[in-house]
Order: C-alpha cells, then sequence, then structure tokens
C-alpha cells in the first residue's frame, strides 16, 4: 500500500481539521496538568483514569443494551446515528466524566487505614477499569471498533460535539491552572509550609485532581486513553529534561503536548500508522532527544569542571556530606 | 487517645524554644498541633489575634524532583491566605531579597534549591521564614546533617531572627546541649516515659526527668 502525501492531508483538511484541532488543544492542556502529574509523582493516576473513563464510555453502550435490548437492536437496525445517542443520560461522555471522577475519588481518598497505599489502590482502578472494558467490550459486539478506538487512540476523526468539549475544557481549565499554577507548585513542594502560611491547600489538590480528571475524560472520549496517558506524562517529562526553571517548564510541557498532538496525527497520515500509538511515539521520541541533549551538556559540564583549575576558595577540603566533618568532634548530642 | 501528659506553657515574643526528646517523644505531633495542622484531643491552644506563623522543614521533606530556583523558594514565603496566587511576583522581589540578604544567601539566588550544599540550603529555607515577617516560626531539626560550622551559622541566624524581628522560634532539634545552651526556653518530651516538661533551659537540663532521659554523661556535660 502507498503511503498518503502531505498533499492529500492538505487536500482533505476540513475532513481531519476537527481531530487535529482536538489533538492539539488536548496535548497543550495535559501537557500543562502534567507538569503537576509527574512533579507529584502520580504518572500513574492519569493512566488510571484515563482507563476508568474508557470503561465509563463502554458502560454508557452496554446498559442501553442490558435495560432495552429489543429497542437498542432495533436502534442497530436503523442505522448508525439511532444508536449512537439514544437518550443524553447514555451520552458516553457523561459516563467518561462520571467514571473519571470516581477514579479521582478513590485517588483522592487515602487508603492508609486499610493499610494500603494510594499506588495500590491506583493499580486497583486500572486493573478493574482495563479488564471491565475487555469483558464490557465482548458484551457490545456492535460497537467494539468504538471501544477499541476509545481504549487505543485511533481518532482519525473527531465528533465535532468532541472538539467542542475539548475546546471548553481546555479554556476553563487550562484558564483556571494558568492562574494557580504557582499556588499548585507550593502546595505540591512543601504542603505542611503551604497549611501552616494560610494556602487552601484542600481546595488547590481538590480543583487539581478534579481537573486531572475532566481533562483525562473529555480527552479520552475523544482522542483515546493511550494518547491521553502519553500527552499528561512525556511533554512534562521532556521539558523537565530541557529546563530547570520551573515557569518554563510548564510553557515547553504545553508547546511539546500540542505539537506532539498535531505532528503525530500529521506523521500518522502520511505513514498510515494508528493515530494514537503514533501521536505517542512523537512524545517518546521528542523525550528521548531531550535525555540525549541532557547526557550531553551533563558530559560538557563535567569536562569543563574537570578542566578548570581549582580556586582558592575550593582549595579547602570539603566532605562529602556535612555531617561527616563532625564525625571525629566530641559531642554529647543526643540521637 | 492522649499521646503526651498535660502540660502548659506560654510562648511570648522573641523567646527561643528548644523541642527535644528521643526519636517517637511527639515532637512532631506536638509541633503539628502548635501549628494548627492538628486538633489537641484534649486541651486548647490559644494564639493571638492575627498572629503569622512560619514553617521551615527539614530539608529532607523537599522532593529533589521539583526545579525550584531559590528565589523563587523564598517567594513562595510571601503566598498566603492574602496572596495565593502570588500575583505582581515583581512588587515581591524586593522583600525576597532582602531576606536571602540577611539570611547570607544572596549569592544562590539563581540557583537551583537542590543543587545547593547542606548548609546553604539551610540559609535559603531560613530566608523564607525571614520573607513571610512571621511572629511565630517553627524550625524542623535546622541543625540536621550539617557540618559544625554550618551548624553554628544556622544557630546564630536563628538568633539574629528573634533578636531583630522579635519573633519567637520553637526549635525541634536533636542537638540537646547545642539547643539547651542558646534557648531561654525548653520543652523536653517523651511519650514513653510519660514526660511533658516545660521550663527555663536551664531548669530543664536540671531536671531528673532529663537525666532520666538522656543519661547521666549528658546532664553531667551539659552542666561542665
Amino acid at each position: 500500500m502507498e503511503a498518503s502525501s502531505w498533499g492529500e492531508l492538505w487536500a482533505n483538511i476540513a475532513i481531519f481539521k476537527d481531530a487535529i484541532w482536538a489533538a492539539g488543544l488536548a496535548g497543550a492542556l495535559l501537557g500543562f496538568i502534567g507538569v503537576h502529574v509527574v512533579l507529584r509523582r502520580m504518572v500513574f493516576a492519569s493512566s488510571a483514569i484515563a482507563q476508568a473513563a474508557a470503561l465509563g464510555v463502554a458502560l454508557s453502550f452496554w446498559v442501553p443494551a442490558l435495560i432495552d435490548p429489543i429497542g437498542h437492536a432495533a436502534g442497530h437496525a436503523a442505522g448508525p446515528a439511532a444508536h449512537l445517542m439514544p437518550s443524553p443520560l447514555f451520552e458516553p461522555v457523561l459516563w467518561a466524566i462520571a467514571a473519571s471522577l470516581l477514579a479521582t475519588l478513590v485517588f483522592i481518598a487515602n487508603p492508609v487505614r486499610l493499610h494500603l497505599t494510594r499506588e495500590s489502590m491506583l493499580g486497583f482502578v486500572f486493573l478493574v477499569s482495563g479488564a471491565g472494558a475487555v469483558i464490557i467490550g465482548d458484551k457490545i459486539t456492535q460497537e467494539a471498533h468504538d471501544l477499541a478506538a476509545i481504549l487505543f487512540g485511533s481518532a482519525v476523526v473527531v465528533q465535532t460535539i468532541d472538539l467542542y468539549l475539548v475546546s471548553a475544557a481546555t479554556v476553563l481549565l487550562l484558564g483556571g491552572h494558568l492562574v494557580l499554577w504557582r499556588a499548585l507548585v507550593f502546595v505540591g513542594y512543601d504542603p505542611m509550609g503551604a497549611r501552616v502560611q494560610g494556602m487552601p491547600v484542600r481546595a488547590l489538590n481538590g480543583f487539581l485532581f478534579v481537573s486531572v480528571g475532566l481533562a483525562v475524560a473529555l480527552c479520552t472520549r475523544a482522542l483515546g486513553a493511550l494518547p491521553v496517558f502519553a500527552f499528561s506524562v512525556l511533554p512534562a517529562m521532556t521539558a523537565l529534561a530541557f529546563t530547570a526553571r520551573i515557569g518554563w517548564v510548564f510553557v515547553l510541557a504545553t508547546v511539546i503536548g500540542c505539537f506532539s498532538g498535531v505532528a503525530g496525527y500529521a506523521v500518522s497520515f502520511r505513514a498510515e500508522l494508528p493515530v494514537g500509538a503514533t501521536q505517542t511515539a512523537t512524545g517518546a521520541v521528542l523525550l528521548t532527544a531531550a535525555l540525549l541533549w541532557r547526557l550531553v551538556m551533563a558530559e560538557r559540564d563535567r569536562r569543563r569542571a574537570r578542566n578548570q583549575p581549582p580556586s582558592p576558595s575550593s582549595s579547602r577540603p570539603t566532605p562529602p556530606a556535612d555531617r561527616a566533618s563532625t564525625a571525629s568532634a566530641p559531642r554529647t548530642d543526643a540521637a | 487517645m492522649a499521646i503526651l501528659p498535660s502540660f502548659a506553657f506560654t510562648v511570648g515574643a522573641g523567646e527561643l524554644w528548644a523541642i527535644i526528646g528521643p526519636n517517637g517523644a511527639g515532637k512532631s505531633t506536638f509541633v503539628r498541633t502548635a501549628l494548627g495542622l492538628a486538633r489537641p484531643i484534649a486541651g486548647t491552644i490559644e494564639r493571638r489575634p492575627g498572629l503569622r506563623l512560619a514553617y521551615v522543614p527539614q530539608q529532607s521533606a523537599l522532593d529533589t524532583i521539583f526545579p525550584i530556583s531559590v528565589i523563587d523558594y523564598v517567594l513562595m514565603g510571601l503566598q498566603g491566605s492574602g496572596n495565593v496566587t502570588l500575583t505582581r511576583r515583581s512588587v515581591h522581589l524586593g522583600a525576597a531579597r532582602r531576606a536571602l540578604e540577611e539570611a547570607g544567601a544572596a549569592a544562590f539566588e539563581r540557583r537551583q534549591l537542590r543543587d545547593l550544599s547542606g548548609g546553604q540550603r539551610q540559609r535559603v529555607l531560613m530566608a523564607r521564614a525571614l520573607a513571610t515577617d512571621a511572629d511565630l516560626i517553627c524550625l524542623d531539626e535546622p541543625t540536621n546533617a550539617l557540618d559544625a560550622a554550618s551548624e553554628q551559622e544556622i544557630l546564630a541566624l536563628i538568633d539574629r531572627l528573634r533578636g531583630r524581628r522579635g519573633a519567637a522560634v520553637l526549635m525541634v532539634t536533636h542537638l540537646v546541649e547545642d539547643g539547651l545552651e542558646r534557648a531561654d526556653r525548653a520543652l523536653l518530651l517523651d511519650r514513653d516515659h510519660g514526660v511533658a516538661l516545660a521550663g527555663p533551659s536551664a531548669a530543664v537540663r536540671a531536671a531528673p526527668e532529663f537525666e532520666h532521659i538522656y543519661g547521666r554523661f549528658v546532664a553531667r556535660h551539659g552542666h561542665a
């Protein structure tokens, strides 16, 4: 099979523009929020939430069939449009949001009383959601293709309503994050100090977790779980490899997320590859390049430091650990 | 269930309190309660209306994955209930730089907090407390993992903090001797032995509970 050309993509841009916009906006939104996700070491939260969103979509297909199997089958017979939205109550995006927020609640809850860690609860959410989506996917053969698209991200075209929802989420959530990013960094970095200084730590954390849940749910419905997980992790990692200035980390992560979404879509069209996987691979290539650049810079700095003559101030021997110099001093401090 | 026996004391302006006790004595619980982060199971804590608090964490509590510059860290001290988002950052830069200057850390302004040595980092942590202009500052093991020279520098900085600003300081420390020597007052805690003793440092050092907890050697050496 001959690969498509860039000209063909441009010629058919009217068909694909919604998907390209959705990918760019989702990449930007998740790239920005992903900085908090990565810094707070809750990378697998976004994966588990995305998986839960996919389960929510699967349930939105399956529950109507369970409640009214005859009407559902009749809807299928009438045509694709008839069964896609049997009722506003079974709108997939609502189920995706509900499942995401439920998963977010599990993440927020502290399971220490159950002698469990947050990570283990996230594993539980991920596995239940993944297994549930596969099992339900087996029951809804008519929508199995849609479900596979959501799980693995094959969003060649995106429904207009999904683009509107992703756009609205980007404007509202990104706007909120732009206002609150310093507060969220403070609360994540030194939660106790932030509480002592009167920062509304719970409200800020609540905003962060709910915004992660909403962003992941809406973007998963539009693009699929795999690229959503990728956008919420890889751009932030890449930005952290490139710069150590916290403000620039957010800017770079947003730009890299947007670029991964758009460029990944274009490459998938050109090479006729699955969209979500190609967007993920684009993000991974950028991260690999950033890590290599970081290694080269570290090696350059190491060589420079080795070649520099010792300064007078550094001639005084410095102990490897500050405390080590006190080892021989007679002290009576209690442990 | 109450962790510590009942005790009562008042922290006055400009006082330096050393909070001492063995590991697991209840020092952290006391500090969290004093700072209003945990409710006392029994009893009350009264704070002067409008009292401003600051907390200086242990260095090990700060995650090195965060790319936080020294100036950004000190600027965090200017965030709070009245300035959550730190709008008009440039307006606050002056106050942050003055605090760094006072802590002797102005030269590190642009460096990453995680790249500094233990002593340098502790100065920056203290600078944030200075920037808050707090009335009561709680320091959690401020001399932990420092060399002897840095220890003395930090203890001198604490003296300046309360002397020039009139701030009261609660210092959790494992350096019993230095802590008692520098502090006006001390709080000795040990939940295992049911000890909660507050008073002037010399009185706490002379108390039989002190010798019981720390042994004869520390007590005698302290008196020498």
